[in-house]
């Protein structure tokens, strides 16, 4: 968010407060549009699902300025082909890009920090090939470029995380919807592991706790949930057909948190299950209340 | 151009046709490797003769082999003198050496060295008949692989990456910009994915730099006196149709000794007869370099294909040869007095990669040429040194502490020359137990230390995952309540791919450990009933 973004909001929402109910339709027409919190897009093709999430947000020029470096962070954390909902989905990945380059983006990076082997995960998950088709930079983690950070979170005071992130004008996270052994189910937040580096697995210890600290300090600009398919079995990196449910779904938002807890309820949960949700929302980085929330849902 | 020059082309060539499959035999992120990475091995015939007479059965491709064997038949040992990539090193360090010794002394080097390599290749086989296959552990190519892939690329590789990881460190714009740039171009084309780390790569690497080393003392000195692959095409080109021979315009000015590759163009001891021996030649020894041929001032030496021309006796003596056929035979149960193969015995961290034969034919097949660690993509095949007996020293080990086996990777069996290693399709490596896990409740942290965990359960690839976790409530030292995610390893669903182990925050010593009881390839090291 830029100065003048902040600015225009903060005058808005102070507007809305001291204005009678009636009126907040045409303060979201002074706005621009008739902007939604979340965009839910359920249809056959995963890129064209993914484009009208992000139009029904107010589209990419909204998130992406002209000249910006742009950080696309994928899941390519398994050994898995598509198929297998182990990584999220390479077309969404290729029309994220594509979006981006759209809005006038001057570089668009793709990478994550995958737990299989790096040249497996790239290759298998169909992301580097999708990506670099789309015209974005695709590389490997660079080792030299983890850079201890003063995170001074609740748990996590300081860790190496990447640098690439941190000084990108942009970021977007694009994580995939699946269960997980100890964080119940790997989100949105749960995708940062993949921009951290050092011994990661200790974390485990106090999951929520440290996803939070982490997403408190890298803000993405927008959340795409890829929920195409979905996996209900022997998550994080599941392994067998059966475990995977095809919703052919994304969810789009820039509350990280609100995206999240929308994300419980394609698992049959609430949003208060996950320990990290409740954790960010109280300590105000977003909203898990999907009641209060502006909810767009469209089917194309 | 001249037959020599054609010579220094095919050698180069070959060189470089074996660099390059050399830098091939790496993961590119696909399941095949794309390239016939092992295609010298596949040539090799004393790899397989060796294997063949250890293991008393057939393997894979051997019309390379064949080839090689008939093209010595007819040419000689053209595969020493144009083609062996290790031959070619040799030629270049020979390179090094002085020429200041005056011709006389060309005769008086070691002229009966050259018996060593036969009686080596009298020993390897016999231990062969006796089914101890040991020819890996001196053949050229199998040697050449195993030095580069565990010592000397790691070298090279640790150079390169401490030189710019150091420019990169200055920070100094326009060098840095630039030496980055020069990176990551090496980055996709010479150098490995991640730095090699081999136990053992300082000895296998120091013996690799000693053999080339040898050339200071005598070019070629491993060619001409060491390498039982060179003896064995000796054999084979004693009757070889292509020829050297000498008119009788020679004056014996010994002009062709010099260049002399081989040990071909004398024998016997230097004295009045010398001039008379230069136009003596022996095929077995002759690597048809053709250096004879130019510099003869009175153009006498020609290369031809010929009948006639008895070849000049192979006189190792008796005694020598009686001597390495016992101790061919005496090296099988010297190897074998070990109680490692007592079924409980064996070491159990001797973890063989997916696909290896059962241990004793293992060893029969195993030639120790390291292209499966070279290709190992977590790095975790590692050389034993006598975890499986001096008899397998060098063979492949997993150590998961170093690099799990990657659940859906099969290089390893597919760049394996002896089938030591079986090419598996990625449902038999499913099937495939290389031991298994289990877990240390002494050093687990939710058992032990009433600590959230769980990585294990996390990364193991089977579906459903053989690694499963118990909901507990427990109190800790305070009397609160936590509640607790135990794992527990499903014996029957676990493969042993160690990655529980690799990813285990308790580092050091793991709480979570594979041994290789339950391996699929052995009938007898197993636990579960069914």
């Amino acid at each position: 968010m830029n100065r003048r973004d902040f600015l225009k909001n903060a005058v808005m929402s102070g507007a809305a407060l001291t204005l009678p109910l009636g009126m907040a339709p045409f303060l979201s027409m002074a706005e621009g549009a008739d902007r939604p919190d979340l965009a839910v897009v359920r249809g056959a093709s995963p890129a064209r699902i993914t484009s009208a999430a992000v139009n029904e947000l107010g589209g990419m020029r909204r998130f992406v300025s002209r000249g910006d470096i742009v950080v696309v962070k994928p899941n390519i954390g398994w050994d898995r082909t598509p198929e297998y909902a182990a990584n999220t989905n390479p077309e969404v990945v290729a029309e994220i890009v594509r979006l981006c380059y759209g809005a006038g983006a001057k570089k668009v990076k793709v990478f994550d920090h995958p737990v299989s082997d790096a040249r497996r995960t790239y290759k298998q998950s169909g992301i580097a090939a999708a990506a670099a088709a789309a015209g974005a930079q695709v590389s490997f983690v660079d080792e030299r470029k983890f850079k201890e950070m003063a995170i001074k979170g609740q748990i996590l005071k300081t860790w190496p995380l990447y640098t690439e992130i941190i000084e990108a004008d942009k970021v977007i996270n694009i994580p995939i919807a699946k269960v997980h052994g100890i964080a119940t189910l790997t989100l949105g937040m749960k995708n940062w592991m993949g921009i951290m580096g050092g011994w990661r697995g200790r974390i485990h210890q106090r999951i929520d706790e440290s996803l939070v600290d982490i997403a408190r300090f890298v803000k993405p600009s927008l959340v795409i949930l890829d929920a195409v398919r979905i996996l209900v079995e022997n998550g994080p990196q599941g392994g067998s057909l059966s475990d995977v449910r095809r919703l052919d779904t994304v969810i789009a938002g820039t509350d990280q948190v609100a995206v999240d807890a929308l994300g419980t309820t394609l698992f049959g949960m609430k949003p208060d299950a996950l320990g990290c949700i409740r954790i960010a929302h109280s300590a105000g980085l977003g909203n898990m209340n999907i009641s209060r929330l502006r909810i767009k849902r469209l089917t194309i | 151009m001249t037959m020599k020059n054609l010579r220094r082309f095919s050698q180069t060539l070959f060189l470089l046709l074996f660099l390059w499959l050399f830098l091939q035999t790496e993961s590119k992120g696909a399941n095949e490797l794309g390239y016939p990475v092992k295609i010298f091995l596949d040539a090799d015939p004393l790899i397989w003769l060796t294997t063949i007479l250890a293991s008393r059965s057939f393997y894979g491709v051997f019309a390379l082999a064949i080839t090689t064997i008939v093209a010595t038949a007819l040419l000689g040992r053209v595969f020493c003198g144009w083609i062996c990539p290790l031959g070619t090193l040799h030629h270049l360090a020979g390179k090094l050496k002085k020429r200041t010794i005056p011709n006389k002394q060309v005769f008086l080097r070691s002229q009966n060295l050259y018996r060593i390599k036969y009686l080596l290749l009298t020993f390897l086989i016999v231990a062969a008949l006796f089914g101890v296959q040991l020819a890996g552990l001196f053949d050229p190519l199998a040697l050449l692989i195993r030095s580069l892939s565990l010592a000397v690329y790691p070298i090279f590789s640790y150079t390169l990456r401490s030189f710019f990881d150091g420019v990169y460190t200055w920070d100094i714009k326009f060098i840095t910009v630039g030496s980055e740039f020069i990176y990551g171009f090496l980055k996709k084309t010479l150098l490995p994915f991640s730095q090699p780390l081999f136990f053992q790569g300082i000895f296998i690497g120091l013996i690799f730099f000693l053999i080339l080393a040898l050339n200071l003392r005598e070019k070629r000195f491993w060619c001409k006196y060491l390498c039982p692959l060179g003896a064995l095409l000796g054999l084979l080109s004693r009757y070889a149709l292509l020829k050297r021979s000498v008119s009788e315009d020679c004056d014996g000015c010994g002009v062709c000794l010099r260049g002399c590759q081989g040990v071909a163009c004398f024998s016997g001891s230097p004295g009045g007869a010398i001039l008379d021996k230069v136009k003596e030649w022996k095929s077995a020894e002759c690597l048809v370099c053709l250096n004879c041929d130019d510099p003869c001032p009175k153009n006498a030496v020609s290369f031809g294909f010929s009948r006639k021309q008895a070849p000049a006796a192979l006189d190792l003596g008796k005694r020598r040869v009686l001597s390495s056929v016992l101790a061919g035979m005496a090296a099988v149960p010297l190897l074998r007095i070990t109680p490692l193969a007592k079924v409980g015995a064996a070491e159990p961290t001797l973890i063989r990669p997916p696909g290896a034969l059962a241990e004793e034919m293992f060893l029969k097949r195993c030639v120790k040429c390291g292209e499966c660690m070279k290709v190992c993509i977590t790095g975790g095949l590692q050389p034993t040194f006598i975890e499986a007996g001096l008899e397998g020293i060098w063979s492949p080990v997993l150590v998961p502490r170093i690099g799990y086996c990657e659940y859906r990777c099969t290089l390893c069996g597919q760049v394996c020359p002896t089938g030591a290693i079986r090419k598996l399709n990625l449902e038999e490596k499913a099937a495939t137990k290389i031991g298994l896990a289990m877990i240390d409740k002494g050093r687990c942290l939710p058992f032990a230390h009433n600590m959230s965990c769980i990585v294990c359960e996390e990364v193991c690839p089977t579906s459903p995952k053989a690694i499963w976790f118990e909901e507990v409530r427990l109190r800790d030292r305070y009397g609160r309540e936590v509640l607790l995610k135990q794992p527990h390893v499903d014996l029957s669903l676990c493969v042993g791919c160690g990655i529980c182990e690799t990813k285990c925050p308790v580092l050091g010593r793991p709480a979570i450990t594979v041994t290789n009881l339950g391996e699929s390839r052995s009938k007898d090291n197993q636990l579960l009933l069914s």
